[in-house]
């Protein structure tokens, strides 16, 4: 039986999002009960599955893949035998060419051409070898690792349409933070240990059956069977505050309005939302107001085409390159899994548009856009228009949160201010304003929770810190050993000290040596060590010649361990350069995903 | 302002930014051994090669290690000398070069 969602909880989430409801999940594991409010009519935020005539759709495909274990684990516990590994398949169309992504040699320099391969090789070691002196921008950025050429002809079409600007405004820190790939430490690690794990999560992941809806209604459920409740089409109007402390959450469900009492808040909202949710009695601060006013969001328009082909082609998604194209990624919902479609013998594709709000492409109906979609669809030779035959458009506000020049300072503003809410905290993507994927944000949602129950966590740490709680704790103690043993392996020799303590063993011998000998005595003194003189010019068998062969056993001795501890220095140092390399391109293998 | 090489550097100074430090007792340990088998190998090489003398070079050994001859007791006594050697300059070289190592980092003997 279902019981009536209460006016009242200690601890109130707004947005049912992953994030939202990893922390919901998260309390009532530990027997507090609150309630998620959440202004749509289902659970999973952006990453929700809609569903139109039987067909099933992402807003955007979500993969399940993580290096968390915990997250992993989590996922896998909530949906229990819900999930199917997917051997990805996805290309990027460049060109008029469609090329194998990630990217494959061989592949790419057939499908380029060996004129445009070469130019952009060389193009690419001019990059290594001039690269831009600073790192400012995402231009700089992307043309420093994959060379100007593939920047200008690959990547700059696809972010800018991604992005709605050009790259020389996107700030290079953006890149940083979306392209952790592996550190030094853990390439070395995986170089001495091998590790599997970062190639297979290029090339496969996991996803529910029935799409990532699958997997919140099942934390729903969850969350209902423990206390907890999600209540749905339920907006916040506004916040109430005194003295830095959220007293109460002003609602809408429906016609009525009301007022849930809170003793603690996790807001998922975008920040310019909960800015202005707080500035009802114009108590914010203007600097924060002009920063939050300047956090903007990128929008998602996807257009849903049915077609009546039972097969169109086998990746699940596809990069639209080209700048002739407003389409900026296709997908084939029916290849992430079967049951996305209810007829076999149909298709279903997620045009993906990116947009801002109140530009041509947001303005346009939804016959509009249908119309441009399958027009595009035809021209990139995928299908024919006349094969289309329905059509469902779902537009998606706030998708993804911009990075300009300055969004660090601003968002510090914001952060600033809001850490002076004692009972207040922001998770998830909108909510910290943080292009994260799903696992990290479900990471803020279960610190936030935790951070109600007492503990003390920095949920800006999270993603921010590439380790940051992305091991098993029983991890640690070995890892810690193990980059002791890498640092024990390749620490610098001290090329001087060696030099010296090895010159004075060296010399010493040479002086014990002779004045044994001397000390020793006889008719001739040590005839055998006199030949060291053909090397010590100078040198005798005698008290005078012991110090002359701990001099030249000293100098001998010290260039001898300075040249050999200065060899091994280099050929470390360029062990760790090649090490390194091969970790960025792992890393960069898969770069598009991440823009 | 950020440099292009801050990340690595930082990453890599991590790492070779630390100083190796030699372990004393496994260096000695190590040219003790070096040094012992050394004297002992090439010992026992002369005699298996035999001739009239049997390594009247390597006998001068026996100026600075009383008792050692060219044969295979020798050989054993070579071994005892040679590690004991081995093992001393093994453990001053060691022990020279962390002091030093200290010395420049400004850090207290502990060892």
């Amino acid at each position: 039986m279902n019981r009536p969602p209460p006016d009242t909880a200690p601890v109130l989430i707004i947005g049912a999002g992953p994030a939202g409801l990893a922390a919901a999940h998260e309390l009532v594991r530990q027997d507090v009960h609150p309630v998620v409010l959440e202004k749509g009519d289902k659970a999973g935020g952006i990453a929700r599955t809609e569903v139109y005539r039987g067909y099933r759709f992402d807003i955007g495909g979500h993969r399940f893949f993580t290096k968390n274990d915990a997250v992993m684990k989590l996922w896998q516990t909530v949906l229990d035998q819900g999930f199917i590994t997917v051997h990805r398949i996805s290309r990027i169309y460049y060109d008029g060419r469609f090329l194998d992504y990630p990217l494959n040699f061989f592949n790419a320099l057939t499908r380029m051409g060996a004129t445009e391969s070469l130019f952009i090789l060389l193009s690419y070691l001019r990059s290594q070898i001039r690269p831009y002196p600073e790192e400012e921008t995402f231009e700089q950025w992307v043309s420093n690792r994959f060379g100007r050429r593939l920047y200008g002809k690959f990547f700059a079409p696809y972010t800018a349409k991604l992005w709605g600007m050009p790259c020389d405004r996107i700030p290079a820190d953006w890149a940083r933070q979306r392209i952790k790939g592996l550190s030094l430490m853990a390439a070395l690690s995986h170089a001495l240990f091998g590790n599997q794990k970062a190639k297979s999560l290029i090339h496969e992941f996991h996803y529910p059956e029935k799409g990532p809806g699958m997997m919140w209604e099942a934390f729903c459920e969850k969350i209902a069977e423990k206390g907890g409740h999600v209540r749905f089409d339920t907006k916040v109007m506004g916040l109430n505050h005194t003295n830095r402390r959220i007293t109460g959450v002003k609602c809408m469900e429906g016609d009525r309005t009301f007022e849930m009492p809170v003793e603690h808040l996790i807001s998922s909202m975008p920040l310019d939302k909960l800015i202005a949710m707080l500035d009802h009695h114009r108590v914010v601060p203007a600097g924060v107001s002009k920063a939050a006013n300047s956090m903007s969001h990128r929008g998602l328009i996807l257009v849903v085409l049915i077609l009546d082909k039972d097969a169109l082609f086998p990746d699940q998604w596809i990069y639209i390159h080209g700048p002739g194209f407003k389409v900026g990624r296709i997908q084939n919902f029916k290849n992430w899994s079967p049951a996305m479609v209810p007829d076999p013998h149909r298709t279903s594709l997620g045009m993906e548009y990116f947009c801002n709000e109140g530009d041509r492409l947001s303005s346009m109906s939804d016959e509009a856009l249908s119309a441009v979609a399958a027009s595009e669809l035809a021209r990139l030779g995928l299908a024919e228009k006349n094969q289309v035959i329905d059509t469902f458009v779902v537009r998606q506000p706030d998708a993804y949160p911009v990075y300009t020049s300055g969004y660090e300072k601003r968002l510090k503003v914001i952060g600033d201010f809001l850490d002076g809410f004692e009972n207040l905290q922001t998770i998830g993507r909108n909510g910290m304003h943080r292009y994260n994927n799903m696992d990290h944000s479900m990471q803020t949602g279960i610190l936030a929770a935790r951070n109600v129950l007492g503990a003390d966590h920095d949920l800006w740490a999270v993603n921010e810190e590439a380790e940051y709680l992305e091991e098993d704790a029983s991890v640690s103690p070995r890892r810690t050993l193990t980059e002791k043993m890498i640092l024990q392996s390749f620490a610098g020799m001290d090329k001087s000290a060696l030099g010296i303590a090895l010159g004075t063993v060296s010399g010493l011998l040479f002086f014990v040596a002779t004045l044994w000998l001397v000390i020793k005595g006889g008719e001739v003194v040590g005839p055998n060590l006199q030949l060291l003189s053909q090397y010590f010019f100078g040198y005798t068998v005698s008290v005078k010649g012991a110090f002359i062969a701990f001099f030249y056993g000293f100098l001998w001795g010290f260039l001898f361990g300075w040249f050999f501890a200065y060899l091994r220095n280099l050929l470390v140092a360029l062990h760790l350069f090649r090490v390194r390399k091969k970790a960025e391109r792992l890393s960069l293998r898969d770069f598009v995903d991440h823009i | 302002m950020k440099k292009i090489v801050e990340p690595v550097t930082h990453e890599t100074d991590e790492i070779t930014g630390y100083v190796l430090r030699l372990n004393v007792k496994i260096l000695g340990l190590v040219l003790a051994l070096l040094f012992g088998s050394a004297i002992f190998v090439a010992t026992n090489w002369l005699i298996i090669k035999g001739g009239e003398p049997v390594g009247p070079h390597l006998q001068l050994l026996s100026q600075y290690f009383p008792g050692y001859r060219v044969t295979f007791g020798g050989s054993l006594i070579g071994f005892i000398y040679g590690a004991a050697l081995g093992g001393f300059a093994g453990g001053l070289l060691g022990w020279i070069y962390n002091g030093i190592v200290m010395l420049k980092r400004g850090e207290k003997n502990s060892a």
